[in-house]
């Protein structure tokens, strides 16, 4: 663990030739002059926007009147705030719970695809299908829908003896419905896995299998640690995804983080605060938590990835 | 290949009839008018269910008949919905042009200028009642006009109860005996009907028990005027019958959303505005429903007051103010529009547009009540403060959670004072 992974493909340079260099001098400038519209979009449209955030977290904003310098008031109010705590906690417990278990079914499917079967490309395109409409409103309603009083499931769990009720309207179920809308739209994360599973070169499971090892053990001493890198991409993308939840909340609870604040995320109460209370301050306070949160989220992993992930470079 | 002179005269050519084109359109009065070839568009935004979606698109298309030079492009929402869509449009300098307003949050925007000052455009209210004007004014400036008033009131359907074998209310009713007409419900409804929603989940019934009890809700000073004290009486009016079948379960109003559950049928009454009347029978199907007053323990003092239903109001940003204003006057005064509408938005403001409709059926019967309540009316009750919208959904979500058992109904009068107090110090 002592020895970083070398990018070869970084060190080898291109050939430096005293003569190109007034030509490499025009080439630069083509490819700023390239950039320029994405660089003055980022610029306008997210650094400024972002800034102007910073400083409004800063301040009472009630997007009418001009903003009022109130210092750290807002930082500070959110803690006392239960309505924030409690969007916390939802929040915590959908990213705790629905990553988790959206990566090992990524995983699992991934691992299904992977072996050559007949129709394979079409299993690959609909088990990717829900995540290229999941986060998309008509799914929210056709979930609501199909959790609803009498809907879809509560019929088909009635058949087998099991009377839970619509899921929409009971606090105690709507979670666990959030968790299974966001577990069903595993496609992205298996694609990725698809992609690192075969990577994995195959004389590797012949060899143990050769001497003997079974399934369990192939998985733990082969796929693991080779798929590490991409299990650890697929975990930090999924994370700060899962934190970002917005459009499958506020469709399913009405805008209202209902039923009993059961689904009042995170970036839910952020919306509310800024949008129906009209306190822009205080949202852009809770917006600069949250990357906050994220990046120091983040830093962990990347942190404790020293430990499991493994680069085919490493020396052991 | 594209030959290169041909290009360059294909763009200058398309260049200057752009240019005389937009010409053209300036050309009639400083581009704020259209004309019957070259009508404005102007927006407008309304929130409602289906059946009021439908008249309206009725009442757009005769103000088009009628009005060539403007177009109208509607849309509408949810409740709910709508006042985010209006902050977020604030915000961004883009509300729709004319919209459909609520008193709640005429404060809101009129005192921030969002909202044109309708003194100064051209509208007629000669045929409005003097005493109902005031309630779309702030500082001496009109932000909105009413279309029409509504009052507070019981409503039943009178084949559901005699399917129970209930007798129909008289609406002289104190709140123990309300909440006992409730219970009943609720016991021979046996799980399929229930007695109501909590009906102490809503601000306004609020409000009017506030004045059964002369207490004022908000001091002039734009602070509460009422103490926790109060509120804790309020909420445990129902304390007995939530999570019985007197009160039908916020799980399930919450699964019917958007319809209210007794739209859904779940429930065979509901205390709210007389002129959801249209919008009930729409949802429900039922073939009459009927409005007694609200219960009250002073039998001379039922609280209740004529608010306006709806305003309508127009942004201060508007482009075409004249046009704008044109159909503000056409939906308030048009007698056509008032029998567009009936009593879907409440009962017509304007004298015109009441006496150019005929109230048959149910509609009469909006009208009948407020004429029959019209010796218990009082004033209406300050405008609402800033930041009152925020309060007034609180108020719901807290009753929310009481139903849910989630709070205490001690717990559920500290989380909204404590809301209430966080907000009226912001908006100090």
């Amino acid at each position: 663990m002592t020895q970083s992974p070398t990018l070869s493909r970084r060190t080898a340079s291109a050939p430096t030739q005293p003569r190109k260099s007034r030509r490499r001098g025009a080439d630069a400038r083509a490819g700023y002059t390239f950039l320029l519209p994405w660089l003055l979009g980022f610029i306008a449209l997210t650094v400024g926007p972002m800034i102007s955030s910073l400083y409004l977290s800063f301040t009472n904003y009630n997007l009418f009147d001009a903003p009022k310098w109130i210092g750290f008031d807002n930082y500070v109010t959110l803690f006392q705030d239960e309505r924030f705590l409690q969007s916390v906690g939802v929040t915590m417990q959908y990213v705790v719970f629905g990553t988790p278990l959206k990566l090992a079914a990524a995983l699992a499917i991934a691992m299904l695809l992977n072996s050559k079967r007949k129709g394979q490309g079409f299993y690959r395109s609909a088990f990717y299908a829900p995540s290229l409409i999941g986060a998309s409103v008509s799914i929210a309603i056709v979930w609501k829908a199909m959790f609803g009083d009498s809907g879809p499931v509560d019929q088909g769990l009635s058949f087998f003896g099991i009377n839970l009720g619509g899921w929409v309207g009971n606090p105690n179920m709507t979670m666990g419905m959030m968790i299974l809308l966001t577990v069903w739209q595993f496609g992205a994360p298996m694609v990725i896995f698809l992609a690192g599973l075969k990577q994995i070169p195959v004389d590797l499971y012949e060899a143990a299998s050769m001497d003997g090892a079974g399934p369990v053990r192939k998985f733990m001493n082969i796929t693991w640690p080779m798929l590490s890198p991409v299990i650890f991409f697929n975990l930090l993308m999924e994370t700060i995804h899962a934190f970002q939840i917005f459009a499958s909340a506020y469709i399913i609870s009405n805008g209202e983080g209902g039923p009993a604040g059961s689904t009042l995320f995170y970036t839910l109460y952020l919306y509310l605060r800024g949008f129906s209370d009209f306190r822009m301050g205080y949202a852009s306070a809770m917006a600069w938590l949250l990357v906050i949160v994220v990046g120091i989220i983040t830093l962990i992993f990347f942190k404790t990835s020293k430990s499991w992930v493994h680069y085919s470079g490493d020396a052991k | 290949m594209i030959d290169r002179r041909k290009f360059l005269t294909t763009v200058a050519l398309g260049t200057a009839s752009a240019a005389f084109l937009s010409a053209c359109g300036q050309s009639s009065s400083s581009g704020q008018t259209g004309s019957a070839e070259n009508p404005v568009t102007i927006t407008y935004t309304w929130w409602g269910n289906d059946d009021r979606a439908e008249r309206t698109r009725k009442a757009i298309a005769l103000f088009e008949s009628k009005n060539p030079d403007i177009k109208v492009n509607g849309n509408f929402s949810d409740f709910p919905g709508y006042w985010q869509k209006r902050a977020t449009e604030a915000a961004g300098g883009g509300l729709p042009d004319v919209m459909q307003w609520d008193l709640s949050y005429l404060r809101d925007y009129g005192q921030r200028n969002q909202l044109l000052d309708l003194g100064t455009v051209k509208i007629n209210t000669d045929a409005f009642d003097k005493s109902l004007l005031p309630s779309g004014q702030i500082r001496g400036k009109t932000y909105g006009i009413p279309t029409s008033t509504n009052a507070f009131a019981v409503y039943y359907d009178p084949a559901k109860l005699a399917s129970l074998g209930i007798a129909e209310p008289d609406g002289t009713w104190n709140y123990k005996e309300f909440n006992a007409f409730l219970a009943e419900v609720g016991a021979k409804g046996n799980g399929t009907l229930f007695g109501g929603t909590d009906y102490t989940g809503i601000w306004w019934n609020f409000n009017i028990w506030l004045r059964q009890n002369n207490i004022q809700a908000f001091t002039e000073d734009g602070k509460l005027g009422f103490s926790k004290d109060d509120l804790k009486k309020w909420w445990n009016l129902t304390a007995d019958l939530r999570g019985t079948g007197a009160i039908v379960g916020e799980d399930k109003a919450t699964q019917l959303l958007p319809k209210s559950p007794f739209g859904s049928n779940v429930t065979a009454t509901e205390v709210t505005w007389d002129n959801f009347m249209a919008g009930y029978l729409a949802d429900s199907g039922a073939k009459e429903l009927k409005l007694v007053p609200v219960p009250s323990d002073d039998p001379d003092n039922l609280g209740l007051f004529l608010k306006p239903s709806m305003l309508m109001v127009a942004s201060a940003k508007t482009k075409y103010k004249d046009a704008a204003a044109r159909f503000i006057d056409f939906m308030v005064n048009d007698p056509e529009v008032g029998q567009i509408f009936k009593t879907s938005r409440g009962v017509p403001a304007s004298k015109t547009q009441r006496d150019g409709t005929t109230f048959e059926g149910t509609d009469k019967l909006v009208v009948d009540y407020e004429k029959s309540i019209e010796k218990y009316l009082k004033d209406a009750p300050e405008p609402p403060i800033v930041g009152f919208g925020t309060l007034e959904s609180t108020f719901k979500r807290v009753t929310q959670d009481l139903n849910y058992g989630k709070l205490t109904v001690d717990g559920a009068v500290d989380a909204w004072f404590k809301e209430a107090e966080d907000l009226i110090k912001q908006n100090a």
